[in-house]
């Protein structure tokens, strides 16, 4: 079976870092995307089976891809975790409007990352 | 009030249709003060009265002459007519001598001659009468005498018979031109009386003309400055209520133009400045709105960037905090292998101080935020209890750690409440933080009542107190009891200012309860259900 694939959308390299060697251990598959339009051609073309999304992104937020992916029949069921900086009320709702699956407020704690991944897709 | 207002529009329509209206322009355009041109209204009419009272007196006066004037034609006309009745006795006497020749009867035609020639004296003495007439008179009656003389020795001759004829004769003749003169005589004096008479009642028609002329003319000419007058005051009030409801309609600078100069003329001029004047602050007013406006603008945006870059603040400060505290999580997790221990305390200090440099950073950016007008709370239902016990999980190894008692203390029964959940755990959670920093040893206690409509949440320690001169401040920002404080226990000093912010956005308030050297309890209520107008 092939390996379960996440898809990172992050335009900051060392957050792409901390997720990738925080996945080194595990089975996934990570696949990366450094701003929002490159993230929904990537998840359209890839059909990853969970994406984490960042908020604030060059070219197209992380909620306007977050809505994109949800409206597509294609990609409409993949889990997505908005990750955002705004840790601000009302973002938790901006976030589950747009149709995000679950919400991590920056900073996270890796280890909380890695369970909400599990969670959301348990390995194989 | 509609006859009165009937009459006044007529009165309008009279003024405005007629001369009439150039002469309430005349009047108004004296330059003479309202009371003058009264005054001498009065004047006007009182002094034509005056005049009529004159005249009436005059005629009067005249009147009182020609009646007497008129008494005395009577008196006259009465003397002659005695005098045509001692003429006609005299004659009668006259004739009696011829037929019975007795001269009783001579002495009685002597005794009416005499009362004839009497009245005659007093007519001519009057000076009505006409002289040559009564030259003419006496004439025929000395030769009536002459013939009574005649008659007389006759008689006493006694040959009278022989004379009868001729005297008859001449006494006839005489007779006739008497009886005729004094007749013109008493004519002339009854023409004169009648005249008289005539005259005086020409005089009292003339004086009924002249006194209901002066009438008339008074009256109409009081009438005539009464309109004038009132109307040279009506129009100038009139178009000052126009004028003030133009003003009043927010016209400012509008004018009023009036012919008067007198007290409705300056005040007149009086409007006309308080217009200009009223203009003159409208349009400063309008400048000083705009440029308020502008600035407002200029404020709004400023505000707008200020916010975007604290959004962008938050985002760019906490992308690195992200890395160092993952980074450093990831290390002390094994993730990179195992570490050596003397590695494993500058690991966890680090960790340590990341987190609270990122305390810090959220502390600024929610204080600015909330300065900036941008924090908003997220309204929802909440327990208070489960708010209590999240701190009280959160801090109870910090606790335990400095070996202090960490306690609890909620009620059973408590409603649900409606607010926003998140930041009232994050004030229960800097109180209690500060509680357990500021305590050395001893106990913290935090809880919850209700009290009334309001929740209150209670923090209460045995740490070193507030000196009460400082119990004021603690709420303000940057403000800690003093610099050794900061030192020894660390602190932003916003944490308080914080949560006294949210506290008041939830409509609530905070106080402290301190016996320095012993101890605080901090307090803050909040109301059950938070309603925020927006």
């Amino acid at each position: 079976m092939d390996a379960q694939t996440i898809l990172y959308i992050e335009d900051n390299e060392y957050n792409r870092k901390i997720v990738r060697q925080l996945l080194v251990r595990t089975t996934y598959r990570l696949v990366e995307a450094v701003d929002g339009e490159t993230g929904v051609a990537m998840a359209q073309q890839q059909l990853p089976q969970l994406i984490l999304m960042d908020v604030q992104l060059p070219k197209m937020s992380g909620l306007d891809a977050t809505r994109i992916l949800k409206a597509d029949p294609q990609t409409s069921k993949i889990p997505i975790i908005v990750i955002t900086s705004f840790a601000l009320s009302g973002d938790r709702e901006k976030a589950a409007a747009a149709g995000a699956d679950s919400y991590l407020a920056k900073p996270y704690s890796p280890r909380e990352l890695l369970a909400l991944v599990r969670k959301f897709l348990p390995e194989n | 009030m509609p006859a009165d207002a009937g009459l006044e529009e007529l009165a309008d329509i009279v003024q405005r249709r007629t001369f009439l209206h150039r002469m309430v322009h005349w009047v108004a355009a004296i330059r003479a003060s309202v009371h003058t041109k009264l005054l001498a209204a009065f004047l006007i009419v009182t002094a034509l009265f005056i005049a009529m009272a004159l005249a009436s007196l005059q005629t009067i006066v005249s009147a009182a002459h020609q009646s007497r004037l008129l008494d005395e034609a009577h008196e006259l006309v009465a003397l002659a007519q005695q005098g045509e009745s001692a003429l006609a006795r005299q004659m009668h006497y006259t004739d009696v001598a011829l037929l019975s020749q007795d001269e009783v009867a001579i002495a009685k035609i002597l005794r009416e001659n005499n009362q004839f020639n009497d009245r005659l004296a007093k007519l001519e003495a009057a000076g009505t009468a006409d002289p040559a007439l009564v030259e003419q008179v006496r004439t025929s009656q000395d030769e009536a005498m002459a013939v009574v003389a005649d008659i007389a020795n006759a008689i006493r001759d006694g040959k009278l018979s022989a004379v009868t004829g001729t005297l008859l004769h001449r006494q006839e003749r005489l007779d006739t031109e008497i009886t005729t003169r004094v007749g013109l005589l008493v004519a002339a004096q009854q023409d004169r009386m009648a005249r008289l008479r005539s005259n005086v009642a020409a005089t009292n028609r003339r004086s009924l003309l002249l006194t209901s002329l002066f009438a008339v003319v008074a009256v109409v000419f009081a009438l005539f400055c009464g309109f004038v007058i009132s109307w040279s005051f009506i129009l100038p009030v009139r178009e000052a209520q126009g004028f003030l409801d133009k003003v009043a309609g927010g016209d400012f600078g509008a004018r009023i133009s009036v012919p008067n100069r007198d007290e409705f003329g300056m005040l007149a001029e009086r409007m006309n400045h308080m217009s200009a004047e009223l203009q003159r602050f409208d349009g400063e007013q309008r400048r000083a709105a705009s440029e308020l406006g502008r600035l407002n603008l200029q404020l709004a945006q400023a505000s707008k960037a200020k916010s975007e870059f604290l959004a962008n603040m938050s985002h760019e400060l906490r992308t690195p905090m992200n890395a160092i505290l993952g980074f450093t999580e990831m290390l002390i997790d094994g993730l990179y292998g195992d570490i050596p221990d003397d590695l494993k305390e500058p690991l966890t200090d680090i960790q340590l101080n990341g987190r609270h440099l990122l305390r810090l950073i959220n502390d600024v950016l929610d204080l600015s935020k909330i300065e900036a007008g941008r924090m908003q709370l997220a309204l929802g239902e909440y327990s208070a209890r489960e708010i209590v016990d999240i701190v009280h999980v959160s801090l109870r190894s910090l606790a335990a750690e400095k070996g202090l008692e960490f306690v609890v203390s909620v009620p059973d029964e408590l409603p649900v409440a409606y607010g926003d959940n998140g930041r009232l755990t994050q004030c229960l959670m800097n109180l209690a933080g500060n509680a357990i920093k500021f305590t050395r040893q001893g106990r913290v206690e935090i809880g919850v009542e209700q009290v009334g409509a309001d929740l209150v949440f209670r923090v209460a320690d045995t740490g070193i107190g507030i000196p009460p001169e400082e119990l004021d401040n603690v709420f303000t920002e940057f403000r800690q009891v003093d610099t050794t404080v900061t030192r020894e226990f660390g602190g932003t000093g916003l944490g308080l200012s914080i949560t006294r912010k949210f506290v008041e956005m939830h409509g609530g308030r905070i106080w402290v309860e301190s016996d320095f050297g012993k101890g605080c309890t901090f307090y803050f209520a909040i109301p059950l259900r938070v309603s925020i107008e927006e």
